[in-house]
Order: structure tokens, then C-alpha cells, then sequence
């Protein structure tokens, strides 16, 4: 396959065209179905409030990951960026997760009177919420995080399916109208990840607030866009697809989860100073919750997976562009973005974290669903935007 | 452009094409010849009338300081409850500025974004002069300002260590780091060009002068391996700095407990509002360079235009924070804290709030319209409103803060005094003159780094090689 | 031209593209002739391993300067900070790791950032070296300009016959101009001896700046304007002053003025003052005020139960009255008091040493001796 080859229409060399049935999908089914038992078994086993953080979990944790993915190719039409042409396609795909997650955002509305006391009636007799209990009360709430779950459609439509009719026509004028709508996506990015944070990671205790939980979720997020895609990358480019893929596109992948790393620990740790230094009791008691007892351990785990392991497993040069060194650190990070919002959440369950089998059954559920999405995804058009202009200098990209 | 990339069922379309980066037929000799022919020849009189205006405006600001230190803190409007005012917004609104050259330097570098290369070094210079007025201020806010070395933890009579919980100690420690680094950066990127000059000049004291400086460069590969290296070392550890820095300037608000200055929000926030500041007053100076030393062939249309673009950027990032900052001041129900916001676009400095707002976010929209990005009244209007603005924001926030916090006791207004005004004035003489004797004596552009990306500067040889020789964009 | 006799250091070949450079380096390579170097005017992709040099090792130092600059911040902060002189600040532990990490970061950078600029120019690069051949050569002027040069060098020079030879493969490869390096004068600054004269130089530079600085902080309270602090517009005692006619600073009270305490007596015999009447009440706390002001005062001559036994030797000569004798038992509290204030025979008055109020309490003192040496069955609880 070679670039020529490419611009021609030549079909991206593939071992399957569609997903015929094979063991691994097979035995991912499977795992899927027992996982949907296990969670279907949960609220009558486990209590609805178990329910409900696992379900909001995994709906932040997806929806999260399909905007970083989706804020990567707005970023990537922003700037112009060249080198990344030729690996576009592979977020496109995984942002293609925000039409199931409209379903599973519905169906996460209720967790609303379970964790959420803002929602509850009692809210409007409280003082400290009084003031705000129109904003945080069920009616409102539910209509803004669909209309926000709605507009991320938009983006999608714009940009994901331009670019995919875009290897059909060839026509650069989608290029062009998607360089002009990358700053609208931007805004759009912008409220939906803040209203995300605010929502749903600030609603669970209504008396706290922080103005940067926004830009936190955001560095979360693209981190696993960034960890998703890498990892897609690496699959198909073991499967012979991306061949054309080389160290220096990897190095630049690896180089912006080293950076954005960095970013989310700084973010993280800047919140966390600045309400330690003034201890604040309408701050602190938030922390308290997440950093004292059984959770401080969880808290150290966390600073672990999600800033020692990644930024000493990527600080060398070779590390960042070695494709099995960020094979295991885009795991360890979609694994930390997972115990992130864990930290976050299950803190409303209780002192002790828990974890057991319906943690596992969720993980089964949406975590098989959502490798079976993508690998339904993964055959929709072709694994490079064959009809962008600048995919040949893409592919010749030297660092 | 290279011709592979044409699609071969449709041509490029004209607005998809990139500019190139320079225009008419650049080579490293030509470049050599137009930018290190300044500092061999005589200046222009339009520079020696610049320098007269700015050393004279210097001169005014270094009179006040001296008045300052002589009389004591009395002579500015500081005052309970406004204990910090002109003295902190000049120092933030300074190592702010100085963000945008590390940023371009350092930052873009790592990016590999070429067209860094024409105004990295101009935007250096600019960090180091920006810190150095914005580190005068520290020194001469306080109430004795030769006791200032009691900043620094030596063991001592006195039998005390410096408090490590305060974060004005950060800020030492932080802009003394930022200040350092950023002079290592601009040094090691002028080496070789230093060893151009030396090699250019038969001047008995010129030579000897860049001898010394250029340390004896040579140009040898095994050095230009390791001098790489470093490059890209210290553009990744710059770009951390730039992060941390204004945070730890950020740090000096957010960390206490006044209204209106606790936001989590605060360090991403005020690194955005650095960049945003530094790249309207690069734009400003970068105008003035390039048509007065008539630069247009290397700082072209599309350099001012691309800074533009992240002045753009950078003005809705600061919408966004404003919004999330007003939001939060509401949803928290804390009713000081919404008092401090209503502060800022009502009561004594509410028009200080919407100054802000308008300079920050209203005016640089105007730069979403191309003939905006590229005429200079505009361009330069949109500067000179985000450099205004940038000011003013940090003035809300410690004056309006600071006016009216818990106590309704302890309110009272401020009122600069005419010493205030004059040490602000003073600190932009001090730079510009800075400036104006940096573009004398040393070369505005790093030639070097131009020269490895012109055309045909890199070998161009098989399909396994070779950046695209055309390609002088990324 | 040099003499080819000569030993010489390098034979120098200038090319005008990199391409040309490039393509010469293997062709000049394959003959063998000796260790290549080249010098160009911006770093070229690929010369590196078209020259076979090894990967620089600054990654790996900066690397670990950095962890070691992060180990030092915290260390240096949590000992001044927590070990030597603990302070709890702001309500903070003294051992507040949160508050160490911005400094930790920013002498990380620090440690990290010399390490790369210091570490390549001196260590890697062994510059400042002014001596080398190629400075003082020809070919300089291209090769910072736009010219770029292939070096063909050995150690211990190149023998007359390896120069020739080297000389025709450049010829061979293209060079426009060929030149011959003679040896340098003196080799790099960076000996072993170079470095700790260097060493030694620092640390004497150091040592006078510090007592340089020491003397200078010690002499700059003195200077102006920083001793402008001592002169203030205040009245220093014993200070002459012109705002009064005689000149003096310190001045009598009006004459008629009264320190808070101390009113005018009104009375000018005891017995005069017997009218007056105790204003305070009987308190423990009056009690206590007024035993120790006359175990102060009082008990040195009347002794400490009243009965006018002094601890005073005979020597003394003066009889102290007796307090609990039945005559001073019928006194009035105004008549104590009065005594007290005007003085009796050879007592003095003690207005100048008790207060009005404590002089009452002193007398509520009194009449408690008085009771508790004349106790009556009723006072038993």
C-alpha cells in the first residue's frame, strides 16, 4: 500500500471487510450478557444507590471518552494540523459512541433522585439550596443534560459523517467547512463537558462548588480520547491496517498523553492545594470524603496510575513513539480515568469504597458493549480520510 | 506545494492552501546579510528618537521609584483595605506578558510549528525584559526593599527560615526560575548566531566581544547533536514553566480567602489571560519591527495573522472562564461572594468590570473576520484593547476584591497617586527601551533556526528521508 | 597554504548545499582515512547518522538532575521547614508536603534546565574553547553563513602522506575549496586542571561576594535612605524642644493636675476623715488585693496579724501600733484610711504607693485581722 496507492482509491489493505463472527467476538458477547445479567441483578442485590453510581460511572466514563475523541478531531481541524490526518479517522469512529450514550444519558436521569439531594423535594426547604433548588431540581437538570447530550450530536454530524462522505466525493470543500466550524465545535465542547462537571460530579454534593471541575473533566477526557484512539491505532496497525502508520505519528500520540498527563496532575493537584490551604468547611468537607479513611488508599492509587506511571512510563523519547510501551500506558490511563471518576463519585455510597461483583458486572456490560461498538465502528469507511487533501503530507510527516 | 497531496479528482481549493513562510527567494546568505547587517551598521535616527522617547519615559519611572524608596509606601494610594493595587497588577500584568515569548519559543517549538522561527527570538528578548520590569516590583512594594535578601533561606542571626507556606515565597522562587531559564533558552538559541557575527566582523571590538559571547562555536555536528538536544530539553521543561509560573502568580489570590479570589479557576485562568496579554503586546511590537527595519519578507502577512488567530482563541478562553467564574459566584449562594461579582460591573469600579469585559471578550471578536486579521488599524486596535483590558482585569480583581470584602468596617475606595501612574508609566519605558536596545545590538531574528527551515535547507534524498523540502509549514 | 610537511590537525573540504554534503559522506567514509567531522551553519536531519555518532546522553542527565532537583526541594523545605524551626504558620502542619510542591517543581526545572544548557556546552561540547583550528580558518566565514564543511581528522594530528589522501577523496567528493588545519596552539579549557582552577576560582568569588555583601548589609541600615526610619518627627526623652519657652522636651504636669487615683485628700488629719465611708465590697477578690498590698506594705512594721510585732529589729526604734488593741478595733474605716493617706508619727503617708481603691482594700484587710483575732462563737460555720 503506498501513498499513491491510497490517493488513487485504492482500498486501505484489510484483513476483513464487516465482522464476521469469531471467537473473540463470541466470548465478548458472552461476557457482555453475563455482565448485563449482573447488572440487571444489582438493584435488587446491591441497592438502587449502587445502581445508579455504577450506571452514571459508566455513562460520564463513555461520554467523557467519545468527546475527547471528538475534541481531538475539532482540534485537529482547528489548527490545521497535518501530521494527524492520516490517524483522523480512528477518533471520528470512537466519537461515534455519543448516539448510544443519548440512551444511556436518559436512562442515567435516574440516578436523580437517588444521589443527587438537590433534586429531591427537600432541597427547596434547605437554606444553603433554596437559592439554587430550580437549577438543581430534576425538571431542569433532565433538560439540560439531553439538550447538551442532544447537541453533541451535532459536531458528529458535521464533522464525522463530512469526513466520511468526504473518502466517497473527494470534495476538499468539506475541509474547508469543517476548519470553519472547528471553533463552533469548540463552544459546543466547552458546554458540554462543563455542564458534565457541574452536573454531574457537582450535583452529587449541591453545597460544594469548584469553578475548575470543568477544565478537570476536560483533561480527563481527552486523555482517554487520546488513550482510546492510541490503542485503536495500535490494534489495527497489528492487524496490518495504518501500516503507512510510523514512530513519528506515534511519538506525536505519545507526546500529547505525556503532556496532557501533566495537565490533568496539575489541574488535579492545583484544586486540591488551593482548598487544603484555605480550608474552607464549605470546600473541604469534600476532600474529606475522598481523602481520609479507607479512600485516602484509592486517592494514592489514583496519583499513581494517573500521573507517576503514565509521566515516568513516557518521559523518553524512544517511550513515547514505542508502540508497546503505549499500549500498556493508554491502558493504565483508561484504567485511571475509570478510578477518577470512581473517586469521585462513589464517595456518596459511603467511608469504605466498595468494589465486587456488581462493579465487575457494569464493567462487563459497558465495557464489552463499547469494544463491540468499536469494532462495529472500526469497519465504517475507510481506517484513513482517503478524500483529505493534505492526507499524502500526513503520511510523510517526519518529526 | 507539494503536488502528492493534490487530490487528483478536485485542485486545491485557494483556501485551503497554506502560505509559505517567506516571500521572494530567501537564502541563508541573504538572510544573514538582512537581519546581522543591524547590528554592524549605525542605527536609523527614527531609533535613536525612539530610544530618546522611551529612556525619557524610563528615566520619569525610575525618578518615581526613587521617590518611592526614599519617602516610603506612602507616596502610592495603598491603602486599608487595598493593600496591594498598582504595585501587584504591574507585576502580574509583567510576567504575564513575558508568557507569550515562551510560549512562541518554547511551546510552538515542541509543536513543530515553523512559522515560530521568523519571531521566536524577538519574543524571547521580550519574556526577559517583560520579567525583569515585572521583578522590580516585588522588590519596591515593600516597606524596605534593601532587606529584600531576607527572601532567601540562609542561615542567619536572626535565627529564622523563610516561610515555604507562603505563596509569595513561590512566586520568588518561581519568577527567579522563570527569569533564569528563559535567559538560558534566549542565550543558547543566540550561540550561533553570535558565531555568525564574530565571523562577519573584522572590527578589533566587535570580534573579540563575539569571540567571548559565541564561546567558540564552530558549527560542528557532534555539537549541533547535543546543542539540539538541549534545545528540545529546555522547549519541553520552558513549556512547563509556563503552565507553572503564572499559576504560582495565580496561587498569590487564590490561595486566600478574600471574595472574589478563591476560584479553583484561577491558575488554568490566569495562564490563558498571560497568553492572551503577551501575544497582543508581541503583535504590537512585532507591527513596529517589521516595518521599521522592513522585515515584511520574513514576518509576514501570515505570522501576524496566525497570532491573531490564538489572540482569538485565547479572548474566548478568557469568555469562558468569566462565564464559569459568574456561574459559580451564583451557584455557590454565598451572598459575599455574589456581592464581590456585583461589584464588578456595578458600584465604585463597575466600569473598570466592563472595561474588562469589553477589551477581553467584545473586541477581539473582531478578529474573526479575515480583513480584520490582516489590516494593521485593526490589528492593532484589538492589541491595544487586550493589553488595556489585560490590565484592568487584574485591577478588578484586587481592587474591587480587596474594596469591599466581609467587613462593611473595613470598606474603603482607592485612589492611585500621581507616583502610582508614574511607576506604571516608568515600566513600559523600561521595557521599550529594553527593546529598542536589544533590535541595536543583537539579531532580531534567529537566523540559524530560520535558515534549517528555507527551502531547500534540509538534504532531500529518498523515499526513507528528508522532511519535504517545500514544506515550510506543519 | 600550509606546509603539507607539517603534521596537521584536519583537512577541511567546503561544499555549497546540504545535499552535496551528504552525498560526499559516505564516498570520503569508505576510503578510511580517519575520524569525519562536520561543521554547517544549522543542524542538518540525518548527518548524525550519516557521521555515525553515538545518541547524546543529556536526556538521560537531565533525567535524573531532575528527580534530584524535586528529592532536594523537598528535602531542603521539610527540614527548615519541620525540623529545625518548626512553626505552625496559617494553621498548617509544619510539614506541609502541599505547599512544598510548587518549589519543588520550580527547582526541578531549575536543576533540570542547567543540567541541559550547562551540561551540553561545557561537559558535552567543551566550549568555551576558543583554539580550535577551524576558527581561525578560511572556511569559517561559510560555514556560519551558508557553507557547509567535511572534516577529515585524526588523533595525533594527520601524518603529510593521510592529508594528501584525504585531501583527493574531498576533491574526489566534491569540494569546492580544500583547506589544511594546522594543530592548535593549546588544547580545550576543560582539563582537569582547567576545571578546578575554575572550581577554585568560583569558590573565591564566592567567599568575597559573601563578605562583600555582609559588610555592604551590615553598612546599609546606616546609609540614607534607608536610615530615614530613625529620624521621626517624636519627642525623645531629655530632648530639647523649641516648641516650649524654657526649650526643654520634658515638661511639668499643669500645676493642679491629678493622676487618675491619686484625688486630692480632703481631709487634712485622720480624724477628719473618719466620716468616709469604704466604697468597696467585700469580695474575695478586694480581700486578696488588699493582703498582699499590706503584706507589701503594712506588715513590715504592724506585722503580718496586726499586733503592731514588726519584723523590724529593736534597732528600729520606732513602736508601731497595734492593731488588734481594743482603741484601733473602735476605729472607723474613714479613720484607717485617712491614716493611711496623711500618715501618723513615724508612719509616712502611703498615698504616693496605693491607689485610692487599693488603699481600701488595704483597710477591708484591716478590719478582717481585726475580726479574725477577736472571733465570736458566730462567725464558726
Amino acid at each position: 500500500m503506498s501513498v499513491k496507492g491510497v490517493m488513487s482509491g485504492e482500498r486501505t489493505g484489510r484483513a476483513t471487510r464487516g465482522v464476521p463472527p469469531t471467537v473473540t467476538g463470541r466470548v465478548l458477547w458472552s461476557l457482555t450478557v453475563l455482565g448485563g445479567c449482573g447488572v440487571a441483578a444489582t438493584p435488587f442485590a446491591a441497592g438502587a444507590a449502587r445502581f445508579w453510581a455504577n450506571w452514571m460511572l459508566w455513562f460520564l466514563y463513555l461520554l467523557t471518552l467519545a468527546l475527547g475523541a471528538l475534541f481531538l478531531v475539532a482540534l485537529e481541524h482547528l489548527v490545521s494540523a497535518r501530521w494527524s490526518v492520516p490517524l483522523r479517522r480512528i477518533p471520528e469512529r470512537v466519537a461515534s459512541l455519543l448516539l448510544p450514550l443519548v440512551a444511556v444519558g436518559a436512562v442515567a436521569l435516574g440516578a436523580l433522585p437517588v444521589l443527587f439531594p438537590g433534586a429531591r423535594a427537600e432541597a427547596a426547604a434547605d437554606p444553603h439550596l433554596a437559592g439554587k433548588a430550580f437549577w438543581l431540581g430534576a425538571p431542569f437538570f433532565s433538560a439540560r443534560v439531553m439538550g447538551c447530550l442532544l447537541l453533541g450530536l451535532l459536531p458528529l454530524w458535521v464533522l464525522v459523517r463530512g469526513s466520511l462522505r468526504q473518502d466517497l466525493d473527494r470534495d476538499p470543500a468539506f475541509t474547508v467547512r469543517a476548519r470553519r466550524f472547528a471553533p463552533a465545535c469548540m463552544a459546543i465542547f466547552a458546554l458540554l463537558v462543563t455542564e458534565a462537571a457541574f452536573d454531574w460530579i457537582g450535583g452529587l454534593e449541591p453545597e460544594w462548588y469548584s469553578d475548575v471541575i470543568g477544565v478537570y473533566l476536560f483533561a480527563g477526557a481527552f486523555l482517554a480520547g487520546l488513550a482510546t484512539t492510541t490503542l485503536a491505532v495500535l490494534y489495527l496497525k497489528g492487524r496490518g491496517r495504518l501500516g503507512d502508520i510510523r514512530f513519528d505519528h506515534l511519538y506525536n500520540l505519545g507526546g500529547f498523553l505525556f503532556g496532557f498527563t501533566v495537565f490533568w496532575s496539575y489541574i488535579a493537584f492545583a484544586q486540591y492545594m488551593l482548598m487544603w490551604y484555605a480550608n474552607l468547611p464549605d470546600e473541604v468537607h469534600w476532600y474529606q470524603a475522598r481523602i481520609q479513611g479507607p479512600w485516602l488508599g484509592v486517592a494514592l492509587l489514583l496519583a499513581a496510575l494517573h500521573f507517576l506511571v503514565p509521566f515516568f512510563a513516557l518521559v523518553t523519547r524512544d517511550a513515547k513513539g514505542d508502540p508497546g510501551r503505549l499500549r500498556w500506558v493508554a491502558v493504565v490511563l483508561l484504567a485511571a480515568h475509570w478510578l477518577d471518576l470512581y473517586w469521585l463519585i462513589f464517595p456518596q455510597l459511603g467511608r469504605t469504597p466498595l468494589g465486587s461483583w456488581p462493579e465487575l458486572s457494569f464493567a462487563l456490560l459497558f465495557g464489552g458493549g463499547t469494544v463491540l461498538w468499536l469494532r462495529g465502528a472500526m469497519e465504517k469507511g475507510e481506517d484513513m480520510p482517503v478524500g483529505d487533501p493534505f492526507l499524502g503530507e500526513g503520511l510523510e510527516f517526519r518529526l | 506545494m507539494n503536488s502528492a497531496a493534490a487530490s487528483p479528482s478536485a485542485p486545491l481549493p485557494d483556501n485551503l492552501r497554506a502560505p509559505a513562510l517567506t516571500v521572494g527567494r530567501v537564502t541563508p546568505g541573504s538572510l544573514d546579510d538582512q537581519i546581522l547587517a543591524f547590528p554592524e551598521r549605525m542605527p536609523p535616527r527614527k531609533w535613536y528618537i525612539a530610544v530618546a522617547c522611551t529612556g525619557t519615559v524610563m528615566t520619569l519611572g525610575l525618578a518615581m521609584i526613587g521617590y518611592t524608596l526614599f519617602t516610603g509606601i506612602g507616596a502610592w494610594g495603598n491603602n486599608s483595605p487595598v493593600f496591594w493595587a498598582f504595585d501587584i497588577i504591574n507585576f502580574v500584568f509583567w510576567v504575564g506578558i513575558g508568557h507569550a515569548g515562551t510560549l512562541i519559543s518554547a511551546i510552538l517549538f515542541i509543536f513543530r510549528k515553523r512559522w515560530r522561527n521568523a519571531i521566536a527570538r524577538f519574543a524571547e528578548a521580550m519574556t526577559i525584559f517583560a520579567v525583569m520590569c515585572a521583578g522590580l516590583f516585588p522588590l519596591i512594594h515593600v516597606g524596605r526593599p534593601w532587606l529584600a535578601f531576607w527572601l532567601a533561606p540562609y542561615p542567619n542571626q536572626r535565627g529564622l527560615w523563610t516561610n515555604f507556606r507562603s505563596p509569595l515565597l513561590w512566586d520568588v522562587f518561581a519568577v527567579s526560575t522563570y527569569f533564569a531559564v528563559s535567559a538560558m533558552f534566549w542565550y543558547l538559541g543566540l550561540l550561533p548566531d553570535l558565531a555568525s557575527l564574530r565571523d562577519r566582523t573584522e572590527s578589533r571590538i566587535r570580534k573579540p566581544i563575539y569571540t567571548l559571547l559565541s564561546l567558540g562555536w564552530r558549527g560542528s555536528a557532534s555539537h549541533w547533536q547535543h546543542f539540539e538536544k538541549a534545545y528540545l530539553l529546555l522547549a519541553g521543561l520552558a513549556t512547563g514553566l509556563v503552565l507553572s509560573v503564572h499559576s504560582v502568580v495565580s496561587f498569590d489570590f487564590a490561595t486566600s480567602v478574600v471574595p472574589g479570589w478563591h476560584m479553583t479557576i484561577f491558575p488554568p485562568y490566569f495562564v490563558v489571560g498571560a497568553i492572551f496579554a503577551g501575544f497582543a503586546m508581541v503583535v504590537m511590537v512585532l507591527i513596529v519591527v517589521r516595518e521599521s527595519m522592513d522585515l515584511k519578507n520574513l514576518i509576514t502577512d501570515f505570522h501576524l495573522e496566525v497570532m491573531n488567530k490564538v489572540i482569538l482563541g485565547m479572548s474566548c478562553l478568557m469568555g469562558y472562564s468569566y462565564v464559569v467564574e459568574a456561574f459559580t459566584a451564583w451557584y455557590s449562594q454565598n451572598s459575599i461572594l455574589q456581592h464581590t461579582f456585583l461589584n464588578y460591573i456595578s458600584g465604585t469600579y463597575g466600569w473598570a468590570g466592563w472595561l474588562t469585559i469589553c477589551c477581553n471578550v467584545l473586541v477581539p471578536q473582531l478578529l474573526w473576520i479575515r480583513y480584520c486579521r490582516r489590516s494593521y488599524p485593526w490589528m492593532i486596535l484589538v492589541a491595544l484593547a487586550v493589553t488595556v483590558g489585560m490590565w484592568f482585569e487584574r485591577f478588578c480583581i484586587i481592587v474591587i476584591s480587596l474594596h469591599q470584602d466581609y467587613l462593611p468596617s473595613a470598606w474603603h475606595n482607592y485612589r492611585p497617586t500621581l507616583v502610582d501612574y508614574g511607576v506604571l508609566l516608568g515600566s513600559f519605558g523600561i521595557f521599550f527601551t529594553l527593546v529598542l536596545l536589544f533590535a541595536r545590538v543583537l539579531p532580531v531574528i534567529a537566523t540559524t533556526e530560520l535558515k534549517a527551515t528555507l527551502p531547500g535547507a534540509q538534504p532531500s534524498h529518498g523515499a526513507g528521508h528528508g522532511a519535504a523540502s517545500g514544506g515550510p509549514h506543519d | 597554504m600550509t606546509d603539507l610537511n607539517a603534521g596537521s590537525f584536519a583537512v577541511l573540504g567546503l561544499f555549497d548545499s546540504p545535499d552535496a554534503l551528504m552525498a560526499a559522506i559516505p564516498r570520503v567514509r569508505a576510503r578510511a582515512l580517519g575520524r569525519l567531522e562536520a561543521y554547517t551553519p544549522y543542524p542538518v536531519h540525518g548527518l548524525d547518522e550519516a557521521l555515525g555518532l553515538r545518541r547524546s546522553p543529556l536526556g538521560g542527565m537531565v533525567l535524573v538532575m531532575g528527580v534530584l532537583g524535586v528529592v532536594a526541594a523537598l528535602v531542603f523545605q521539610g527540614w527548615l521547614s519541620a525540623v529545625d524551626y518548626p512553626l505552625v504558620t496559617g494553621g498548617k502542619a509544619p510539614s506541609s508536603w502541599q505547599a512544598f510542591v510548587p518549589i519543588m517543581f520550580e527547582i526541578m526545572v531549575l536543576f533540570a534546565t542547567f543540567t541541559a544548557g550547562l551540561g551540553m556546552l561545557l561537559l558535552l561540547n567543551r566550549l568555551p574553547y576558543f583554539g580550535h583550528p577551524v576558527l581561525q580558518s578560511r572556511a569559517i566565514r561559510g560555514i556560519t553563513r551558508d557553507r557547509f564543511a567535511l572534516a577529515v581528522e585524526a588523533d595525533g594530528g594527520l601524518d603529510p602522506a593521510a592529508a594528501a589522501s584525504a585531501r583527493s577523496a574531498l576533491e574526489a567528493a566534491g569540494a569546492l575549496d580544500i583547506e589544511v588545519l594546522p594543530e592548535p596552539a593549546a588544547g580545550p579549557l576543560f582539563t582537569a586542571e582547567g576545571i578546578q582552577r575554575t572550581l577554585a576560582a568560583i569558590v573565591a568569588a564566592c567567599v568575597g561576594a559573601g563578605m562583600l555583601m555582609y559588610w555592604a548589609v551590615k553598612l546599609m541600615p546606616v546609609l540614607p535612605p534607608m536610615s530615614h526610619i530613625l529620624e521621626q518627627p517624636r519627642l525623645n526623652p531629655q530632648a530639647p524642644s523649641t516648641f516650649f519657652r524654657d526649650g526643654h522636651g520634658m515638661q511639668l504636669p499643669v500645676p493642679g493636675t491629678v493622676a487618675r487615683g491619686f484625688l486630692p485628700f480632703p481631709a487634712r488629719t485622720p480624724e477628719a476623715a473618719a466620716g468616709m465611708v469604704n466604697p468597696l465590697p467585700v469580695t474575695r477578690a478586694v480581700l486578696a488585693r488588699g493582703r498582699s498590698e499590706y503584706q507589701v506594705r503594712c506588715a513590715v512594721c504592724h506585722g503580718a496579724l496586726g499586733d503592731g510585732v514588726p519584723t523590724l529589729t529593736a534597732a528600729y526604734g520606732a513602736k508601731p501600733a497595734n492593731l488588734l488593741a481594743p482603741a484601733n478595733l473602735a476605729l472607723s474605716d474613714g479613720r484607717i484610711y485617712g491614716t493611711i493617706v496623711l500618715g501618723k508619727n513615724a508612719m509616712p503617708s502611703y498615698a504616693a504607693d496605693l491607689a485610692e481603691d487599693d488603699r481600701w482594700a488595704v483597710v477591708h484587710y484591716v478590719r478582717a485581722l481585726q475580726r479574725a483575732q477577736h472571733a465570736k462563737d458566730e462567725d464558726l460555720p
